[in-house]
């Protein structure tokens, strides 16, 4: 059997909030609270659950935008979490974050190249601009953007377009790993098909290994093949998506499938 | 191309602002073509035609050394606009490399940001006084002494500024990309100050001027020979009554210059990022 | 004539150049007892509506231009400044999105719910008091003789939005109008919100009109539906009766966009294209450059309201076909 692509064993962050009054006592906000899990190679795993189970941290730790408080996360074997900055660098290339705000995740003042370029020429993936722009197209094409938008700045841009240029920045490195953090979230529903399709796809395309953040069980239904729920810094139940969706054992799993509202279609008046 | 149509937004239906930009660019055309539109050399004596009234060929009258208003008054926007520029480009710089450096390195930062306050706590004047008596008048160091009197405040504001963009997802976003910390310091975090930095210089730019004038009517800042309007109403002082033209003229200059720049930062304070307009609370 | 009628309402925008429509020709009544859903993605105008219902568009740029809202027989439109705030909060009340926001972070909520209170009805302090007390318990709120108390930030997102609610029927009012009150909630603190907001309407009566873009949370809550698309209604029916055969083709889109949690579903069926902006005018159809059914009559021509079946109405040249 060949190793994960991606293990967690055992994540714990947590973080210290500032105690009421003076001397009042500092709490520690448990975040993540031991968080195991593996994700395969070319496999998506869905982390879904509601606000404040610190799913996103969990993406975040990943990514060395938290600090961890304890626990080792492997990479293809090597432990990446207690990596210095400088070490971990080259890695960054292969795990890859997709974020919520479409209109906050690219520099208003730079350019849609400059925003996709600077990843190629931070990894050596280009030496001259030439190479840089045409790696830039293809890409844009590939999440179905016109490369002419290239020398434009983002705030000429809807919210999915802006979306597809994110998701642009993280494929143009081809990564191995991809972390998506509530990714269509903040979209309409009609546009957030498109952007989910599109996601999938590249995922089949590229055979990525994805995690997949999100607190909206049809969305993570759709996309993923293994589901882990989060509560209150923990995993609570993981498995297969389809055990997960039509048998539950937690009840708290049950409690969120039965909270959705459903639509009946069809029936008559 | 962008601070041009950043610019003309700005001064669009604000009929104030755009004459006090429009007055800002006359001075600094003044101090370019000095020598060419003054009618007398600024330093030449003329005992005879002491304190002789406004009229021809003394437009501003003459001084108690016989000297030209008017042409004085030419020479002297000069040191405007050489304090104006060079106590910016000091704050700016100073300053502005402080604050985003404390922001951006939070522990280093503690200790720079203590320091500024504890500069801040020193009234303006009160600073340059001390700074100008450590070291001899010339133009030169009444620029670095008034820039270093406004890097403090310049250093708090963007001590803010740094401080909110770094919250900011691109940044993330540019750290999953893997840049560095000077790269997303200059590449990320210093093009989207650019705005306030702006409105930041102007404010500046007025200010520094009433403090070289107060600095120079304490007899404190620029050399007493080179012709700036603080010198004027220095050394004019004690002809108020028998010559009061050689006060008015400098004084309104200053006065009308100074409320340009502030129009002008006003106007250029509202069209900016709306994120930051609370941080520019002027100088 | 029904509670609330809302009949051909036009609002505008007015930019530095002109005056552009941001909503054309809704309308609309909602009953005593009864639920109707506005459900429309960003953009649609269906937030504009509702705060022009409530009278709080304001001196903004964004103004009514043409329509009229009748309320309880009254005419909202002709109302002074006086009359109309003598109704809200007192006939007619609102609830948003953010209960943060909406909630004055430097009061606390019992004082909050007593100047409502005292506002419209002749109540003593102490009588608002036991008032407010009884209407958080009605809410859910647990331990209401302390939380009434907090301060907002002390409370979680759903019980702020259950203070909201509180606050809302402070006074008994015949309608609410709730503009995406569980979009920024947790689903199952939504459930819980969704289940308390119909309880007390089967209690009071009261008409409510419930704006959201989760479709699900309309089907499983209205008792009518609107579609909104750029400013227009495009369908409008009962709740049974639009989901039985859903006729325009965004609707029928936008329920093919939503991923399921109860299938798979290998590829989303997601309307192409996006919503035009404001700035874009149209000739004919808003919909028409992402609709698979469009032909040049649509780039052409607007489609009128058509009253396709009893009681379901539809803006579409080709309401009810399938793909060909």
């Amino acid at each position: 059997m060949t190793d994960p692509l991606l293990r967690l064993v055992d994540l714990k962050t947590h973080f210290q909030t500032k105690g009421a009054g003076l001397f009042g006592e500092k709490k520690v906000l448990k975040a993540v609270d031991g968080v195991s899990f593996d994700i395969a190679q070319g496999e998506v795993l869905g982390l879904v659950g509601e606000s404040g189970c610190g799913k996103s941290t969990v993406g975040r730790t990943l990514t060395h935008l938290e600090k961890t408080t304890s626990g080792q996360a492997f990479f293809e074997g090597r432990e990446f979490l207690s990596m210095t900055p400088h070490k971990f660098r080259p890695l960054r290339r292969e795990i890859q974050m997709i974020f919520q705000d479409p209109f906050a995740s690219l520099n208003p003042r730079l350019k849609i190249e400059q925003t996709l370029g600077e990843p190629l020429f931070i990894h050596g993936l280009c030496k001259t601009w030439n190479e840089a722009r045409s790696k830039i197209a293809a890409t844009l094409e590939r999440v179905g953007m016109d490369p002419k938008i290239m020398s434009r700045h983002p705030h000429e841009f809807s919210g999915g377009q802006r979306q597809r240029i994110g998701i642009a920045r993280v494929m143009i490195l081809q990564p191995k790993l991809v972390i998506a953090d509530e990714a269509v979230s903040a979209l309409d529903v009609s546009i957030q098909a498109q952007v989910l399709n599109l996601i999938k796809k590249l995922q089949r395309d590229s055979g990525m290994s994805m995690l997949f953040i999100s607190h909206d069980l049809g969305v993570v239904r759709h996309i993923s093949d293994r589901v882990a729920v989060m509560l209150a810094g923990k995993i609570v139940e993981i498995g297969d998506k389809h055990q997960i969706f039509e048998a539950p054992q937690h009840e708290y799993t049950r409690k969120l499938l039965n909270s959705i509202p459903r639509i009946a279609i069809g029936k008559e008046a | 191309m962008n601070t041009l149509i950043f610019l003309r937004d700005a001064f669009a239906g604000r009929k104030l602002a755009t004459a006090g930009f429009l007055w800002l660019c006359l001075i600094v055309v003044a101090a370019i073509i000095a020598p060419l539109v003054a009618p007398f050399d600024p330093l030449e004596i003329d005992p005879v035609g002491r304190l002789t009234e406004p009229g021809w060929p003394n437009l501003f009258g003459t001084d108690h050394f016989g000297r030209d208003t008017f042409s004085r008054a030419i020479y002297g926007a000069r040191m405007t606009v050489i304090i104006g520029v060079g106590s910016v480009l000091v704050a700016l710089f100073c300053g502005g490399l402080i604050g985003m450096i404390s922001a951006y390195f939070t522990r280093l930062g503690h200790f720079l940001m203590r320091a500024v306050d504890v500069l801040m706590a020193f009234p303006a004047l009160l600073m340059a006084l001390v700074l100008i008596t450590l070291l001899e008048r010339s133009v030169v160091n009444t620029v670095l002494v008034i820039g270093i009197v406004y890097a403090t405040t310049t250093a708090r504001i963007l001590f803010g500024m740094t401080l909110k963009l770094k919250g900011e997802t691109f940044i993330d976003a540019a750290v999953c990309s893997g840049a560095g910390n000077s790269s997303i310091l200059f590449r990320h975090i210093l093009p989207n100050l650019l705005s306030p930095l702006l409105v930041q210089a102007s404010f500046i730019f007025a200010f520094a001027q009433l403090q070289a004038a107060a600095l120079d009517f304490l007899g404190l800042g620029l050399p007493p020979e080179v012709p700036s309007w603080g010198n004027m109403l220095s050394e004019e002082r004690i002809y108020i009554t028998r010559a009061p033209w050689l006060l008015i003229y400098p004084g309104m200059l200053i006065v009308v210059s100074v409320f340009s720049m502030n129009l002008v930062g006003d106007a250029l304070r509202d069209s900016i990022d709306p994120r930051f307009k609370d941080d520019i609370a002027g100088v | 004539m029904a509670l609330l009628e809302v009949e051909n309402l036009e609002i505008a925008v007015s930019t530095q150049r002109n005056l552009l429509p941001v909503v054309q020709g809704v309308s609309f009544a909602v009953d005593e007892n009864e639920t109707l859903g506005i459900v429309g993605e960003s953009g649609c105008g269906k937030s504009l509506t509702s705060l022009a219902i409530m009278g709080l568009l304001g001196t903004s740029p964004v103004r009514i231009t043409g329509g009229s809202i009748h309320f309880d027989g009254m005419n909202l439109l002709a109302l002074s400044e006086g009359e109309r705030r003598a109704i809200m909060g007192n006939r007619m009340a609102m609830i948003f999105q953010e209960p943060m926001t909406s909630l004055n972070p430097v009061y606390r909520i019992g004082d909050q719910i007593v100047e409502n209170l005292r506002q419209h009805q002749n109540l003593s302090h102490a009588a608002a008091r036991d008032r407010s007390v009884e209407l958080l318990n009605l809410v859910r709120i647990p331990d209401p003789s302390e939380r009434i108390d907090s301060f907002p930030h002390q409370m979680s997102g759903g019980q702020r939005q259950r203070v909201m609610i509180a606050m809302a029927l402070s006074c008994d009012p015949k309608l609410l109008i709730a503009d995406e009150p569980t979009t920024a909630l947790d689903v199952t603190v939504q459930k819980e919100v969704l289940d308390l907001m119909a309880d007390l309407q089967s209690r009071m009566g009261t008409a409510i009109v419930l704006i959201s873009h989760d479709l699900g949370v309309i089907a499983e809550t209205c008792d009518k539906v609107a579609v909104m698309y750029r400013g227009k209604i495009a369908e409008a029916a009962s709740t049974a009766d639009l989901f039985a055969e859903l006729l325009h083709p965004y609707t029928r889109g936008l329920l093919n966009s939503i991923p399921v949690v109860d299938r798979d579903v290998e590829w989303l069926e997601a309307i192409p294209g996006r919503v035009p902006t404001l700035e874009e005018t149209l000739t004919g159809c808003a919909f028409q450059p992402r609709c698979e059914l469009a032909t040049e009559l649509c780039a052409c021509e607007a489609p009128q309201t058509t009253q396709f079946k009893p009681g379901h109405s539809v803006q579409c040249h080709f309401a009810g076909q399938d793909r060909s």
